[in-house]
């Protein structure tokens, strides 16, 4: 080999392999992702199409009120693991306008918030989140829970699929049906405004709660949710919360959901049922004689 | 309840339950005997037998082209019933008979519609007034087969392997948590996957679909199987779920769907003695305006020798649909059961002491 305008060769082979390294990095390019409102995927009846996986980006299934980041339960056991990232409201206000006795019924659902009491007794109602028991969270936490869910939309019906716990919701649309029942999830009827998916939900069993802090409603929970696409990507969900028997007005919340844009996104399941069996049924000596 | 199939139950085995006394017992003590039920129920039963003996499953008649969707897919949406009088074993007797007569069909199926609507009154827990959702109250068709497995020939599951007897023996249940079934448990519902036929008032499900995706949503635990259609892979065998991971395509008029990845924990009421190594296919296929037929095939070569296969049709079901199936809120049947079999394991640990 030889040595002869070795600098030159040096520098021509340096040339080329930055050139080779932006050629390479200019292939792996991806297409920018076309964010606009006009974008917006629409059924063949020019309805937005919403169907897809989403999820929002708020601490609110910890507290939906603004809160600083706090030590988690059993940190001498879990250190950093059970500690919570500190989030602004998603309630318009940060105050959420309680009844008096319900004011007081929320502090003593906090201070009971992780206390399970599983009785076989149906007059008895748990105390504890019921988010801790693998219970269905409602609508609307449902929206807001750190996992993502799944919207199938036809023209008849909207399905969302919820990751926890695979429960899912069936939004009858053009509808004025009544509930036939209470459940957990509430009875949704929906109708489109324009853009705007709006949602009637009632029916409620008054079972769940907001968050994890104990904030609550009654059987007689009244949700109006509006889902606004913003583009492909962002829909901006807001709640409005009726309850007569907890609130002395309506209030809202509002927050946006994200698309999962991965062609491979789908819903792991979450089922929780196993997760909460031991903190529920060890005491009732079902685990063994 | 049955006595599980030994001579000396196990002292934590449910036991006493379906002894001929206790039955003999209730029968007396009942207001109303067999015979007054069937009567409350006689007329319902002509009307509903006169419109079954209609439509007759036959499995050898040709088939029509699937109705197809907007965007050109064979039409799978709807309302559909699991549900049958045909068992999912061939009786030993009928081993080279593999299917009915038409009119054979409509006897035998008369004969169980009769056995179900006569309500014994010791096996009633419910106002059987009310408890009106016998297999003959819904849709389900008459079926020209003598069993709903038809591979192998012989109509009965394959034998277990050495493997698959062990764990036919662990999954009895007894009076623990953990030996009851998941359905017992509210994990998941009572019919799979695969979806093998139950009890009969939760074989309902609805089939929703896009071009993307197929979506079940059973009654039974309000189960949902998100089913993509674009071809992509299954996640690897560090993924599990108690529901197996589902991905479905089409092959002409038939949508198959197979399906893996079951959780390490999962066992079934039926089949007894399969784990979580099933890989699963499914195929639904619409076969009439009011039918889909539903046909799954099991491979697991750790439970059986070989794999098997069966179909049952499912008649299209009227709305009002799903009711929402809150099972695990509230579970008070896993509670009262495993403190039931620890009640009587005790009893039976005192008897025998004595």
């Amino acid at each position: 080999m030889t040595h002869n305008n070795s600098n030159g060769t040096r520098a021509l082979v340096l040339a080329a392999a930055v050139l080779l390294l932006i050629g390479s990095r200019l292939a792996g390019a991806q297409t920018p992702l076309d964010d606009t409102a006009a974008s917006i995927s629409r059924t063949a009846e020019g309805r937005p199409d919403l169907s897809g996986i989403w999820q929002s980006f708020t601490t609110a299934n910890w507290n939906i009120l603004a809160h600083s980041a706090e030590t988690g339960p059993h940190d001498g056991l879990m250190g950093v693991w059970s500690a919570q990232r500190g989030g602004l409201s998603i309630v318009e206000g940060n105050e959420i306008p309680y009844l008096p006795w319900a004011a007081e019924k929320q502090k003593e659902n906090y201070a009971n918030r992780m206390v399970i009491n599983v009785t076989n007794d149906p007059s008895r109602f748990d105390t504890g989140d019921p988010e801790i028991q693998c219970f269905r969270a409602g609508v609307p936490r449902a929206n807001y829970m750190p996992f993502p869910f799944q919207i199938v939309q036809t023209p008849e019906q909207v399905f969302m699929i919820y990751e926890y716990k695979g429960a899912y919701r069936e939004i009858n649309m053009d509808s004025d049906s009544l509930a036939p029942n209470d459940t957990w999830m509430g009875w949704s009827n929906g109708r489109w405004e324009g853009d705007t998916l709006v949602v009637d939900v009632t029916g409620f069993n008054g079972y769940t709660w907001f968050d994890r802090t104990g904030n609550f409603h009654s059987e007689a929970l009244h949700v109006v949710e509006r889902w606004t696409p913003l583009s492909p990507y962002h829909v901006r969900y807001e709640a409005t919360i009726e309850d007569p028997n907890v609130f002395t007005r309506p209030w809202t919340m509002s927050f946006t959901l994200y698309k999962h844009i991965d062609p491979s996104a789908q819903l792991i399941e979450f089922n929780c049922v196993p997760f909460a069996e031991e903190l529920m049924y060890e005491p009732l000596g079902l685990f063994g004689r | 309840m049955q006595v599980l199939g030994q001579d000396e139950p196990p002292p934590s085995a449910l036991i006493n339950q379906g002894t001929e006394e206790v039955v003999e017992a209730a029968r007396a003590a009942s207001i109303r005997s067999g015979e007054e039920t069937f009567a409350y129920f006689e007329g319902e039963v002509d009307e509903a037998l006169a419109k079954a003996i209609e439509r007759v499953w036959d499995p050898e008649r040709p088939r029509t082209p699937s109705p197809r969707t907007p965007w050109g897919d064979p039409d799978l949406r709807g309302f559909w019933v699991n549900g049958t009088y045909t068992p999912l074993e061939r009786p030993v007797a009928l081993a080279e008979k593999p299917l009915y007569s038409i009119q054979e069909a409509i006897e035998v199926f008369q004969g169980d519609v009769l056995r179900d609507a006569a309500v014994d009154p010791a096996t009633v827990h419910y106002d059987w007034t009310e408890f009106g959702m016998d297999n003959w109250q819904s849709p389900i068709p008459p079926s020209r087969r003598t069993s709903l497995i038809f591979d192998p020939p012989d109509g009965r599951i394959p034998p277990l392997t050495a493997a698959g007897r062990e764990r036919w023996e662990a999954q009895a249940r007894r009076d623990t948590l953990h030996s009851r079934h998941p359905t017992e448990r509210c994990i998941v519902g009572s019919e799979g996957p695969p979806r093998v036929p139950f009890i009969q008032q939760i074989g309902e499900s609805h089939i929703i679909q896009t071009p993307d995706y197929l979506v079940v949503i059973r009654q039974s635990n309000n189960d949902v199987r998100v089913i993509p259609l674009d071809g992509r892979p299954h996640p690897p065998e560090s993924v599990r779920a108690w529901l197996g991971v589902a991905r479905g395509h089409w092959e002409g008029d038939t949508l198959v769907i197979e399906t893996t990845n079951f959780h390490e924990d999962r066992t079934w009421v039926r089949p007894r003695g399969l784990g979580g190594n099933l890989h699963l296919i499914e195929r639904l296929t619409r076969v009439a305006e009011d039918l889909v037929l539903y046909e799954a095939t099991l491979t697991d070569p750790t439970t059986w020798e070989a794999p098997w296969t069966y179909e049952i049709p499912w008649p299209r079901m009227d709305p009002p649909g799903i009711f929402e199936w809150a099972c695990h809120e509230h579970n008070y049947g896993i509670i009262n059961v495993v403190r039931g079999a620890q009640v009587r394991a005790e009893e039976y640990e005192a008897q025998s002491a004595d």
